[in-house]
């Protein structure tokens, strides 16, 4: 019996898992690239440059740069930190760095015409280190009077509340932000006398066909609220918002006219603040409370708008003058203060805004989206989209030659909410975008991710660079 | 009496063709007598003779009944049966049953059940009578991976509404796991090892399944008898194109496409029995974690390096506990028999999610939240024999559960926050048999079902049995049972400026109601071989069906909710035949069914009106090797087309989806060693390597079903199991 109880242990010993390697995942090298691809040497502050590793150093090592001034001279119109010693600078570094940076000084103060031509280049050319690494990525970076060269931008447009409106300047690497429930209505400043709605906030607006302002009523309205929303599935909704294509002449409220008896009254939802719930990771939380109700009529005044505006239950309005600034996009105008509020920067100093937006779903109507990202269509910014097609068309192989302006869109929504995958978290790399800014230059753009490290909405990123 | 007295000793014994097959006609069998030969013949019973046909059932009875007496059509798997497919757990098994599909999925790692068209909600899963709880149910809803059969004595299933017995929700059948409660040695000591390739898929750890299992049973004197087992269950997985937990890139290749998970169960068992009453506590803690690796990587491509940083945000690991304490005493006083079960059950789904760096391999943001639970308590209890009258008997009972649920917003269910809900269920319920002759009986029952939230309902059956002679018998049964609204049909709740998705809470239970003829014919030949058929034709319909339905909103808001609209219809016949001739034993089995589903019977549109009709057919068949006491069984079950309505979502057109047939094939050898102490078996399960089966029954284009593919197996995978037995 012994030997019986003894061989079937020996069996299950020899039949047990033992212990198995690990299986084998791809090693990430060790890389060291520059932040940016390029800097502006407008002002005379020291510039301090760094050069971000791919993964904490494991070891200590050295990087080497190679200075290449063009047109320009080491020791006279600029110098670094520190030296550099026959067109190199030495970079140590020790375990655990992620990180490594040298300082730039500009010696051409005060400078001139002459000097705007003046460049200098710093290439990464030898990585010492005891691991695995590469020379790969953002090798270069320049010194530059002229237009940024590209850089990678995450657009605080607030998480997952995504309370925020973000206009991006790429030439200027410059981003502003402005909290989307601030404004109601923005005046046109262009040729047309048109106001738009904020669309960020969900609103809508439908004609009364009256014009008398206080003649108006909760009870006369009352048939028309459930309809004057977004997201209500029924696509005649289509008509109470600004057209999502961005044609200034195709905005809920109709073309103010300089006859008085044709500007009606417009009923106007006025949205949802901005949500201030926190979601769960990956979610978003845009709405907040419902805004409520305002009647309004604008008139024309000069070259300028009048507005008057009310409650519902309100037998009296106040009124406000308007006029219009053709250096904006919009004149904005807020019920909350009555005042008027700056939002956008000025219409020549901003490429793209990455917003909450008012869309339509053909044969469903309006249709909130988060992540969304327009293009300044009212101020000549111009998009389309490029397919990549391994190994032909890639976002690192496309030059300028490869630019094809017939295929600009005229349409804001050309980024629109088309570049992010909802349900998996992810940016769409199969896409790439060109953009033409009004001064004339290419961009390509490409779209990153929309995640932060902890995995929350409401923080894209995005590259881009200019196609010289 | 000593009828009475003997069904309450065959109830613990341990196998059921054994107990049929030394039905004493000696009445003075002393209750270890009784254990010692009945396991005695068990163990020779599997190995040497062909199973015997005449099985002996609980399922339904006032007392262990033979199958042939019983009002009820039962089906019995045997512990036999389970062996020689190495069964470990229900899903393991039930793929070979007829009209039974098992509905896997590979994405959450559970399985649960389909009978006549209906899902899981509409079964009943009891062990030893009562229901067995778990995250999403007492009794339905269950997972069969989580019921492991490592102590089973024999399964038994009953198709159709079984309101009366087994109180709401058992619409479409429900499985009775009866497990051992006796042993027939000193000690006996039961361990066993069996390892599994999953498809192709094998490695001593990472790849495969792997089961350990150690039971020990011990009679203490010749009252008390305890077993303890452990069984810990390793599924590693099927990868089949995907690359595991560590691939880097958002290429879809990610993850598993059947979740690797691992169980342990331990049960525990105490019975103490008297001349006239019995009396057993049982306990059982299951434990599984499930991981789950998203498929979606977040490269994070950083292009100052030219590198990417991926990261996982949807990765998680579910946690199930279940713990399961069962008292239960039994007997008989001089005005009537007893039987009464008390329960406290719990089962707990955790999941810890986690955010994952890949390269680094590195686990952050790690959170532990309750996902969903369910616990309570559960009483029944059955009172009979009160008349000692062998033409009527009657039965009253009474069933009660308290059962609280909790659920969070991970489900689904929720747009965030939790929710706890509790209900009382209160039933009593009462039937009487009627033996008008030897060859007529009926039994007509009635129960009503008191809640703390619903109206209060009833279930009725109606039972009959006659027996035509020269080996004729016909049954007829027809039996009601209401479903409880769920948790996702009475409380979801997601509204925002998009959405408006809310439950609701003044939904009434449906109704089902199932009629079931059987004409059943026992044939035995001069040489020996014998042969029972069964013609059976069946009904079952369910009234008030609940639907997610669309509405518009106060805001003029297209809203969705739930709703009693709709009309299920099933109508079927099966033919099944069993036979046993020396040493070949084997079944078959056809069935043909119609299903037809109302959609919003209100707008009485006759749209779906129509019949879906599905075939099935099995066979299995086993031989044992006289010299050797080698057994080599197969199992084959086809599974026709199956057809479903669904909605094309753009146009609300109603269309039909097909999902393609397909055809389960498993085989397998044991073979006794050492005086059969030790038993080795080796198999395979799919052999004809079904992995996916397409499909146009999920969701659909414009103008026609989508076509896609449903995941139903893993592929052809080899077993081996070794079990040793001492017994001192």
């Amino acid at each position: 019996m012994k030997a019986k109880i003894y061989s079937v242990l020996l069996l299950l010993a020899v039949l047990l898992p033992g212990c198995e390697p690990e299986d084998n995942v791809e090693a990430l090298p060790f890389v060291a690239g520059f932040e940016r691809e390029s800097y502006k040497y407008s002002d005379d502050a020291p510039q301090e440059i760094t050069l971000v590793f791919s993964k904490p150093a494991e070891a200590a090592g050295t990087i080497q740069l190679k200075v290449t001034p063009d047109q320009s001279v080491y020791g006279v119109d600029f110098s670094t930190t520190p030296e550099a010693v026959d067109n190199l600078i030495a970079l140590d570094f020790t375990v655990g760095q992620s990180r490594v940076s040298f300082t730039y000084h500009n010696l051409m103060l005060p400078y001139d015409d002459a000097d705007l031509v003046k460049k200098v280049q710093f290439e990464v050319v030898r990585v010492d280190y005891a691991g695995f690494s590469n020379i790969q990525g953002y090798t270069l970076t320049q010194m530059t009077f002229s237009a940024s060269l590209g850089a990678i931008l995450v657009s605080e447009v607030g998480g997952p509340n995504q309370g925020n409106q973000v206009f991006v300047d790429l030439s200027e690497e410059m981003t502003t932000e402005s909290r989307r429930d601030i404004w109601d209505l923005g005046f046109y400043g262009g040729d047309h006398f048109r106001v738009t709605i904020n669309g960020s906030i969900y609103m809508a607006a439908r004609n009364l066909n009256v014009t008398d302002i206080d003649a108006v009523t909760p009870a006369s309205v009352s048939g028309f609220q459930s309809q004057v929303a977004v997201g209500t599935f029924d696509p005649e909704n289509e008509n109470y918002i600004d057209a999502p294509n961005g044609n200034i002449l195709e905005t809920a409220i109709d073309e103010i006219s300089a006859n008085d008896e044709d500007n009606k009254v417009y009923l106007v939802n006025l949205g949802y603040k901005v949500g201030n719930t926190i979601p769960p990771a990956g979610s978003v939380a845009i709405t907040g409370d419902a805004r409520g109700w305002k009647k309004i009529r604008i008139l024309r005044e000069g070259e300028g708008y009048r507005l008057q505006y009310a409650n519902l239950n309100s037998t009296t309005h106040q009124e406000i003058s308007i006029p219009k600034d053709a250096a904006y996009n919009f004149t904005f105008f807020s019920f909350d203060t009555n005042q008027p509020v700056l939002v956008e920067p000025e219409k020549a100093k901003w490429d793209l805004c990455f917003t909450v937006f008012t869309n339509v779903i053909a044969g469903a109507g309006s249709y909130g989206y988060s992540d969304f990202v327009l293009n300044n269509l009212r101020a000549g910014v111009k998009v389309y989209r490029v397919n990549v097609s391994e190994p032909t068309v890639t976002f690192a192989n496309f030059t300028k030659a490869n630019v094809n302006d017939a295929l600009l869109q005229d349409d804001q929504r050309v980024i629109g909410a088309d570049w992010r995958d909802v349900f998996s978290g992810t940016a769409y790399a199969d896409r790439f975008y060109v953009l033409k800014d009004i001064d004339g230059n290419y961009y390509k753009i490409r779209m990153l991710g929309f995640l932060s490290e902890g995995g929350e909405r409401g923080y894209p990123k995005f590259e881009y660079k200019l196609l010289p | 009496m000593h009828s009475s007295l003997r069904h309450f000793f065959n109830r613990f014994a341990p196998t059921a063709p054994v107990c049929a097959g030394v039905r004493p006609s000696t009445k003075h069998y002393s209750l270890f007598i009784l254990l010692t030969i009945s396991g005695a013949h068990a163990q020779n019973d599997t190995i040497r003779k062909a199973k015997p046909l005449d099985e002996v059932v609980i399922t339904g009875q006032y007392s262990k009944q033979s199958v042939d007496k019983s009002v009820y059509q039962v089906k019995v798997i045997s512990r036999a049966d389970i062996d020689r497919q190495a069964g470990n757990n229900l899903a393991d098994l039930l793929n070979q049953q007829l009209n039974i599909n098992i509905i896997p999925s590979a994405s959450s790692g559970k399985s649960s059940v389909r009978l006549f068209g209906l899902d899981a909600q509409y079964f009943k899963i009891l062990i030893d009578n009562i229901p067995v709880i778990n995250d999403e149910g007492l009794g339905n809803n269950t997972d069969l991976t989580q019921i492991n059969l490592d102590d089973v004595q024999q399964i038994e299933i009953v198709e159709g509404s079984m309101g009366v017995e087994y109180g709401a929700n058992a619409i479409s059948g429900i499985i009775n796991i009866i497990t051992k409660k006796s042993g027939k040695s000193k000690w006996e000591i039961t361990p066993f090892i069996q390892e599994e390739t999953v498809g192709d898929e094998y490695s001593l750890m990472k790849r495969g399944r792997h089961i350990q299992s150690l039971k020990i049973g011990h009679n203490i004197n010749s009252r008390l008898y305890a077993n303890a087992m452990v069984t810990t269950n390793y599924f590693k997985g099927f990868l089949d194109d995907r690359q595991g937990k560590d691939h880097l890139y958002n290429d879809g290749q990610r993850g598993y496409r059947w979740l690797p998970k691992d169980q342990v169960n331990a049960k525990a068992f105490l019975g103490y029995n008297l001349d006239n009453h019995a009396f057993f506590y049982k306990f059982e803690f299951f434990d599984e974690s499930t991981d789950f690796y998203s498929q979606n990587v977040q490269e994070n491509p950083q292009p100052q390096t030219g590198t990417i940083h991926p990261v996982t945000f949807d990765d998680n690991t579910f946690i199930s506990t279940r713990y399961f304490h069962h008292f239960n005493a039994t007997g008989k006083f001089s005005f009537m028999d007893y039987d009464i079960s008390t329960s406290f059950q719990q089962q707990e789904r955790n999941v810890e999610t986690f955010k994952y760096r890949i390269g680094e391999r590195q686990k952050y943001d790690v959170e532990k939240t309750e996902y969903e639970s369910r616990e309570g308590f559960h009483s029944r209890g059955n009172f009979s024999n009160f008349l000692k009258n062998e033409t009527i008997d009657f039965q009253v009972g009474y069933e009660i559960s308290e059962i609280t649920g909790h659920l969070s917003y991970l489900t689904g269910v929720l747009f965030d926050g939790s929710l706890e809900k509790r209900l009382g269920s209160y039933d009593a319920f009462a039937s009487t048999e009627i033996n008008f002759t030897k060859r007529f009986s009926l039994r007509p029952g009635a129960r009503v079902m008191f809640s703390s939230q619903f109206d209060t309902q009833a279930a009725l059956s109606l039972s009959s049995r006659y027996d035509l002679g020269k080996g004729y018998q016909l049954r007829a049964v027809v039996g009601t049972a209401p479903r409880i609204p769920n948790y996702e049909e009475l409380y979801t709740y997601f509204v925002d400026v998009n959405h408006d998705s809310q439950g609701n809470p003044n939904l009434k239970p449906e109704q089902g109601t199932s009629v079931s003829l059987f004409l059943n014919k026992t044939f035995a030949s001069q040489s020996g071989a014998l042969f029972r058929t069964s013609l059976n034709g069946f009904f079952l319909d369910v009234r008030d069906r609940i639907e997610q339905i669309t509405y518009t909103n106060d805001e003029g808001k297209l809203a969705f909710t739930f709703d009693n609209i709709d009309l299920f219809r099933t109508y079927g016949g099966t033919l099944t035949t069993g036979f046993q001739y020396r040493n070949w034993s084997g079944n078959a089995g056809v069935t043909v069914s119609g299903t037809s589903k109302v959609l919003d019977i209100l707008s009485a549109s006759e749209q779906a009106d129509d019949y879906l009709v599905a075939m099935q057919y099995n066979a299995n068949l086993s031989h044992t090797l006289a010299k050797t006491g080698t057994i080599f069984s197969a199992y084959l079950k086809y599974t026709g087309p199956q057809y479903q309505f669904i909605q094309v979502p753009s146009t609300g057109e109603i269309v039909k989806g097909r999902q393609n047939e397909f055809t389960w094939l498993d085989a397998s050898i044991m073979q006794p060693f050492l005086n059969r102490t030790l038993e080795l078996t080796i198999g395979a399960r799919n052999l004809l390597d079904i992995t996916q089966v397409n499909t146009s029954t999920d969701g659909g284009g414009t103008h026609t079903a989508a076509s896609s593919s449903v995941m139903l197996g893993y592929g052809r995978s080899y077993f081996m199991k070794l079990r040793y037995r001492l017994n001192f």
